[in-house]
């Protein structure tokens, strides 16, 4: 009699523990802030709720802390506003009327593309929950003029142009969703390719093809070496898939538990992290310039301790783009302690883009790892980065209102970023330097080379 | 040379089967076959062991400038048609110490090639290996086989060149040897930059070749753009000793050949330039491990030997059936 009860306690557990996973990340995510942001852009910007609105409310800074975090982020840091503003007196000499918010360019190049805005859209693989969307995704990116992002493994799993599954699409539809809405001067695609997509030749049949030819033409298109990701340094990439799907990538991944022997509804599927010496590198990095001329190259790096080498290596073979993702960066599948002790925090990520600004290594450098408003991305601007990149809030954004939610919530963002970098008295986001930024904690002052806010 | 016709003619290549019949092509196909034979009458004469080309295989040679590789379903596992048969070689020079195939290859290449002139998407290359030889005897080997051809074109075939109206030079004296970074330092004199440690674009390779009336080496190429067998230099760390050897007047690459990296972890290691598991080499990789002589070795086309000896303005000229990138003909 026991072991049916015991088989239920155990349910019940585990549907407990599924729930408690669902409210931690509730809970740890600014979720709310950014559907109100996909459902109302730039109307989501108050905090009003249906009790406060303008006129009745008497609202300040939330100086509560929502959770404990283990460590430092960017909100660790506020931007700092001079009264004295000889940049403005510039702007308004120029324009001849005092500049307000919205006379801030955030027009900018990443790694060789024009953006409407220092933000792109963070590689996203595989998954199901990325690649359901991505029709969405792709159509709200190139709407609002940013470049993308494609992860690992889409063509091997979803098929490269024919769709390995009836409801899914393919690496090439998911593509064109992007390029079809493009103004034709914004965006690029930066395209991604494991070992197992190496294994197919994935650059080479899109370089190849004709249907992607005008737009490598136009320098739209940029393949992107990837060293590793935020939530797994030093891990390949792991996911479930099923029976049949397992059966058809023996030999391509590797299974723990072989799917024509074992009998499961799942596989753990790990593709492999890949080796590299700084020489292997180099001459990966070589080679992808002579075969590919034409496409832009960037090098994704996860949060390793050897940035910096890493981010000499991308200079001297002049690279067109870094981008380094803090450990707190989206998985869709990652292991628990990899999540837990594996890699630097986004913000020392920025550290070292930081330290290789004070170097002198003018590289475009894009920061990713929960980073998901334009005070996020205006910080990583004052301390060197180029752009930031963002992955879950557009997968909760386009989960909100498709398209337009992601649309929504860039111009939710966008004027966040306008607001804070006047606020600045700068109009330009070249302008925006370390004076601007300075830390609520004095170990991470020091660190970053900027003020200690309260030490005055 | 009158410059290369740019844009591939589709509907004559679609009609290949009436241009074949023309009198001038007979005559480009009669002189290809005579150029084939004093190639085998040479390698024959010194000692290399003519082979069978293989055709398909789980892997071939991934160091192609963006092209694609061909596939086929070989019984429920991919197999690749020979983009160049250069791990064969290396299989069958350990066997036989000089060997040779007439090599047909199969490159998807990208699109913008098809303008250049000189890329087909099938082509023939006589591919040459000798086991125990360094880059230099085989830059000698290339140099004595074309000088070889060149003069019997000028001899056997004088007739028919006169019928093209060309004037083939070339023979007298050795031919010029540049390094990569000379190569290089001659096209920025004339405005045109290349990055260190890249391949010589096709627009500067063929301008180069304009700069020359003679057929020319270019050696030496930094790692990284070339394929992961041409063996780094050890006395030279990040050079390679490989070389190209390019025709004159604007004609450019006739050969391109190397010393084989051929100690297994120094080719694991280079494997992975290519962004690759190295597991998918497996015999490969096997063979290496059970070790393999040091070997050099060499291609030569015979579309652009072809289009070189009788003058012609474009690659497609100089084989029957020809494919270029991007165009569907028979």
């Amino acid at each position: 009699m026991s072991e049916p009860l015991t088989k239920l306690f155990m349910k019940v557990a585990s549907v407990r523990s599924a729930a408690a996973a669902g409210r931690s990340f509730l809970e740890s995510y600014p979720v709310d802030e950014i559907i109100q942001k996909a459902k109302h852009g730039r109307d989501a910007l108050y905090p009003f709720s249906d009790l406060d609105e303008y006129g009745r409310a008497l609202l300040g800074a939330d100086i509560g802390l929502k959770q404990l975090t283990r460590f430092a982020t960017l909100d660790q840091l506020v931007l700092l506003p001079p009264i004295f503003t000889p940049k403005r007196l510039e702007k308004l000499t120029e324009l001849g009327r005092e500049p307000y918010f919205s006379d801030v360019d955030l027009e900018t190049t990443i790694g060789g593309f024009r953006s409407r805005m220092p933000v792109t859209m963070a590689s996203m693989g595989s998954t199901e929950v990325a690649h359901g969307a991505s029709a969405q995704l792709g159509r709200g990116a190139a709407e609002a003029g940013i470049p993308i992002g494609l992860g690992e493994n889409i063509a091997t799993v979803w098929g490269y142009e024919r769709r390995s599954k009836a409801s899914m699409p393919s690496f090439k539809q998911r593509l064109f969703a992007y390029l079809e809405h493009l103004d034709g001067t914004h965006g690029g695609a930066v395209i991604q390719q494991s070992v197992e997509d190496a294994s197919d030749e994935l650059w080479n049949k899109v370089y190849t093809d004709p249907d992607v030819e005008p737009y490598f033409k136009k320098g739209l298109v940029a393949f992107e070496v990837k060293l590793g990701q935020g939530a797994k340094p030093g891990l390949g990439g792991e996911t479930k898939v099923p029976r049949d799907v397992a059966r058809s990538l023996k030999g391509t991944y590797y299974f723990p538990d072989d799917p024509e022997r074992v009998d499961r509804e799942m596989y753990e599927r790990h593709s492999a992290p890949g080796t590299f010496t700084e020489d292997i590198l180099r001459g990966q990095l070589r080679s992808l310039r002579n075969n590919f001329p034409r496409a832009r190259i960037w090098i994704k790096a996860g949060p390793f301790r050897d940035l910096l080498p890493v981010f000499r290596v991308a200079w001297q073979e002049r690279i067109d783009a870094v981008l380094a993702d803090g450990k707190e960066g989206g998985t869709g599948m990652s292991p628990v302690i990899a999540l837990k002790d594996l890699g630097l925090p986004t913000l020392a990520c920025l550290t070292r883009i930081s330290d290789a600004r004070t170097e002198g290594l003018p590289l475009s450098f894009v920061l990713s790892g929960r980073l998901y408003d334009g005070g996020h991305v205006v910080k990583a601007l004052a301390l060197g980065a180029s752009a930031c990149a963002f992955g879950r809030p557009f997968v909760v954004a386009a989960g909100v209102a498709g398209a337009k939610g992601v649309r929504n919530f860039l111009e939710a963002t966008e004027v966040e970023m306008r607001m804070l970098v006047s606020a600045l008295g700068k109009y330009r986001l070249a302008d925006v330097s370390r004076e601007d930024v300075g830390s609520l904690d004095r170990h991470l002052a020091d660190a970053l080379n900027i003020p200690y806010v309260y030490a005055g | 040379m009158a410059g290369p016709v740019r844009i591939p003619p589709a509907e004559a290549l679609q009609r290949s089967y009436l241009t074949v019949r023309d009198p001038r092509m007979q005559r480009v196909l009669r002189v290809q076959a005579a150029l084939g034979m004093t190639i085998r009458e040479y390698l024959n004469g010194h000692g290399f062991v003519e082979l069978l080309p293989p055709i398909i295989g789980p892997v071939a040679d991934p160091g192609l400038r963006g092209a694609k590789q061909a596939t086929i379903n070989f019984y429920g596992r991919e197999y690749k048609v020979m983009s160049s048969a250069i791990l064969y070689k290396q299989m069958m020079a350990a066997s036989l110490g000089k060997i040779y195939f007439f090599s047909p290859n199969v490159r998807l290449e990208p699109l913008e090639t098809a303008t250049t002139g000189r890329h087909l998407a099938e082509f023939v290359q006589v591919d040459i290996e000798e086991a125990g030889a360094t880059y230099e005897d085989a830059m000698a080997r290339a140099e004595d086989l074309v000088r070889t051809v060149i003069a019997h074109a000028r001899g056997a075939l004088g007739d028919d060149l006169v019928a093209f109206d060309r004037r083939l030079n070339g023979g007298s004296r050795p031919f010029r040897r540049l390094l990569y970074s000379e190569a290089v330092g001659l096209l920025k004199e004339h405005g045109r930059e290349v990055p260190y440690g890249v391949e010589i674009p096709w627009e500067h390779e063929e301008f180069l070749s304009t700069l020359f009336e003679e057929p020319f080496f270019i050696h030496d190429y930094p790692r990284g753009s070339r394929g992961f067998y041409d063996r780094e230099d050890p006395a030279k760390p990040g050079i390679l000793r490989d070389f190209d050897l390019l025709y004159p007047e604007g004609y450019g690459e006739a050969i391109s050949g190397a010393e084989r990296e051929h100690e297994y972890a120094k080719v694991i290691a280079r494997l992975r330039e290519t962004g690759e598991n190295p597991s998918k080499y497996g015999w490969y990789i096997d063979m290496l491990r059970e070790g393999i002589p040091p070997s050099s070795g060499f291609g030569i086309g015979i579309e652009r030997l072809t289009r070189y000896v009788c003058g012609l303005r474009s690659i497609w000229e100089a084989r029957p059936y020809p494919k270029v990138p991007g165009v569907f003909s028979p």
